[in-house]
């Protein structure tokens, strides 16, 4: 497989990204065409904990949770769904018991197609398991048992292949938590690239071997630990500035994947994913409001804006009133799909589209940048320099630091929100456009300052 | 786009702007700052992070004449106290403190190097990530504040086995034990430290928190005690100095 950058956007303009329509739809699963003009609900789960014990007893906890959620859908009379199942560590690091799972999950779910002609598909996401106690091992045994999990999940019945890279995690957790803008640009744009660039083409290969869907990535591992400790409006742990520039270098990440063959849907809590689409056209999935069970954000109802899997990241299977959780859960996001064909088949699906964002556009530096309309001005800054994946990913964090700083008076930001803007923007006017000089420069701060950093995961 | 707009104010409230503390971190830190003119640029080299200028504050106040390791309560801490001051108010925020802590080691190494004693902390802590568990940056904020906060952190880093926590704790003698855990597969891991730790008839407050981990099920055990930010583990950690026991600390901690 080569890698193919993509060197111009996939749409005329930010105003013809819609919800439920990718520029590339994918055919999926039992009769699914994901992007191909409707939304459909991607339901998460995580088995409890002391399922975990045996292979056995994970396995008939997870058909559980997919009898659970399928007899849902089917109660509700929801026309389609996709399941995701993100391994727990035993099911990656034993690839057949991920298969075994996917195998078990897959004819639970043959059976509602063929009884209900529900339309499905599902995903199956190996843990990146690429590490050692102490240091990450991107390369090596590791890789092998990963790619063998893929093997299994891709012969078993996972119809979508993912998972959530941590290439450039170890300098990323260091810069996130220093203010360190070169650090991110290094640990996300560049060796979070150059991982991704490895594996995704490897990915694509056993996707390709067992006719599946080489999926997508989601920089869940930097960009969203940055939005996690920044947080919600008072807590101060990161200007949210900060983070929504680590979500904007991100985007030039996880673009990689696509260019190493993945087609989409990407992963739920990419919230870089408006910014990718805009460039790759590929459907992508989204989590926001129907995610609290997993997490808080502070753009709940605008990440819908162009998802097409709409998702609930994770929720412990275990009772709740109203059913299993997984039930619950499947019927909101059920419901919220609903509302979004409904908008697509009457014609107003732009309006509500735009009241989505309007929502949370002004809630946050970060909903503002990721409004589709900003979000492709990003994407134009990417594919500005798109065979460069330090310039480009520059590019995202320049572009995202002149919206903010530019934006319209109704964001209003803290002063704090605004200085450690400043900072940023100094940081970057500092940096050179020499991609070979950076990383040098890099390499030299980072094996100094980050004592678990290893260059030869990157092949540096 | 659509013809839609909105004023934003009518649907939320951006309450970290009506609420943003008038006086600057700059300024804040002015006020906090000692007076004695060989101890205040140490303080003030440790807020803006400087290491450098922290050791040559040092440098300057041991050929003055002052003692090494009285250097470090007496500047080092001073300087992490306004620090951690001003990060409890709102005022910093956790990079601040971050960097404050690393100059902060960087002298406090420097000090040690200059003299033949050996410094007396706070109180001891043992920080581990849950066996299984390689997600560290909620321990390395919790290790940072603890050694930001005075005391003396023995880090056992991540994917710690439980045999080697039991045997720290054993060996290190703590006041308290910390365990992150990202994933709820991986805190069960907390529950055998826990028994462990009874059978051998050792009853210390171990402070459990991080990702999936709630206050549910650090109080299915007798040691838990539930640490829902990583800002409560140094004020945990002064509450055992202040004598509070396990019942006294849930009753602060355990909010839900």
């Amino acid at each position: 497989m080569a890698i193919n950058r993509y060197t111009k956007m996939a749409y005329a303009s930010a105003d013809d990204m819609i919800f439920g329509n990718a520029t590339a739809p994918v055919k999926a699963g039992l009769g699914l065409e994901i992007g191909g003009g409707y939304t459909v609900p991607e339901v998460n789960y995580a088995p409890r904990p002391e399922a975990g014990a045996t292979k056995e007893k994970l396995v008939e906890e997870y058909e559980r949770i997919t009898r659970d959620i399928m007899a849902r859908m089917v109660q509700i009379g929801a026309p389609a769904v996709v399941l995701e199942t993100e391994h727990v560590q035993q099911m990656t690091n034993n690839p057949t018991w991920g298969g075994e799972v996917a195998a078990a999950q897959k004819a639970i779910m043959e059976d509602y197609h063929d009884e209900y002609g529900i339309k499905c598909a599902l995903r199956h996401t190996p843990g990146d398991i690429r590490e050692d106690r102490d240091y990450l091992q991107l390369r090596g045994d590791k890789y092998d048992v990963l790619m063998e999990s893929f093997e299994e999940v891709a012969s078993n019945g996972a119809d979508l292949l993912s998972i959530e890279t941590m290439g450039g995690k170890e300098v990323s957790d260091y810069a996130i938590l220093r203010n360190d803008i070169a650090g991110m640009l290094f640990a996300i744009g560049y060796l979070g690239t150059t991982d991704m660039d490895m594996i995704w083409q490897d990915i694509t290969k056993i996707a390709k071997k067992n006719n599946v869907i080489s999926a997508g990535d989601t920089d869940c591992s930097e960009a969203n630990t940055a939005m996690f400790i920044a947080g919600g409006l008072l807590d101060k742990n990161l200007a949210h500035t900060l983070a929504i520039i680590a979500r904007a270098i991100s985007a030039a990440r996880s673009l990689a994947a696509y260019e190493a063959g993945a087609v989409g849907p990407g992963k739920d809590c990419g919230y870089e994913n408006t910014i990718v689409k805009s460039i790759a056209g590929v459907p992508i999935a989204q989590e926001g409001k129907t995610s609290t069970c997993a997490h808080s954000d502070v753009m709940g109802n605008l990440v819908m804006q162009c998802c097409d899997l709409w998702s609930n990241e994770s929720v412990e299977y275990h009772g709740e009133f109203g059913g299993t959780t997984v039930q619950c859960w499947s019927e909101s996001l059920a419901y919220d799909c609903a509302l979004m064909n409904v908008a697509l088949e009457t014609g107003n699906a732009k309006v509500l589209r735009d009241m989505m964002v309007l929502s949370d556009k002004y809630r946050d530096p970060q909903g503002y940048i990721l409004a589709y309309d900003n979000a492709y001005k990003v994407g134009e800054a990417i594919v500005k320099d798109a065979n460069d994946i330090y310039l480009r990913a520059k590019n995202a964090a320049v572009e995202c630091v002149n919206l903010l700083t530019n934006a319209d008076p109704k964001l209003q930001m803290t002063r704090f929100e605004k200085n450690a803007l400043k900072d940023a923007k100094e940081a970057l006017d500092g940096l050179t456009d020499d991609t070979d000089q950076f990383v040098s420069d890099c390499l030299e701060t980072y094996k100094a300052e980050v004592k678990v950093f290893r260059p030869e995961n990157y092949d540096l | 786009m659509t013809s839609l707009e909105i004023e934003p104010n009518t649907i939320l409230v951006r309450y970290n702007v009506e609420k943003e503390k008038s006086m600057s971190p700059a300024e804040a830190a002015e006020e906090l700052y000692p007076k004695d003119e060989l101890i205040r640029p140490i303080a003030e080299a440790i807020f803006e992070g400087e290491e450098d200028d922290v050791v040559d504050g040092l440098q300057k106040a041991i050929d003055a004449g002052k003692d090494p390791i009285a250097l470090i309560d007496d500047a080092l801490m001073v300087g992490m106290g306004v620090v951690s001051k001003l990060y409890d108010e709102g005022v910093i925020f956790l990079p601040n403190v971050m960097m404050s802590a690393d100059a902060m080691l960087e002298g406090i190494e420097f000090c040690k190097s200059k003299s033949s004693t050996a410094p007396v902390a706070k109180g001891k802590v043992v920080c581990h990530v849950a066996e299984g568990d390689v997600h560290d940056i909620g321990k390395s904020i919790v290790v940072a504040l603890l050694r930001a906060n005075g005391f003396d952190v023995v880090d056992l880093g991540r994917d710690v086995p439980v045999d080697e926590v039991v045997e720290a704790v054993k060996a290190e003698k703590p006041m308290m034990l910390t365990g992150t855990a990202l994933m709820t597969t991986t805190m069960f891991a907390f529950k055998a430290v826990n028994d462990r730790l009874l059978e051998a008839g050792i009853k210390i407050p171990f402070q459990c928190g991080g990702g999936a981990v709630n206050q549910d099920f650090v109080s299915q055990y007798e040691l838990g005690v539930y640490g829902e930010e990583a800002a409560d583990a140094p004020k945990m950690a002064q509450a055992i100095l202040e004598g509070k026991d396990l019942d006294a600390l849930k009753k602060q901690f355990h909010t839900h």
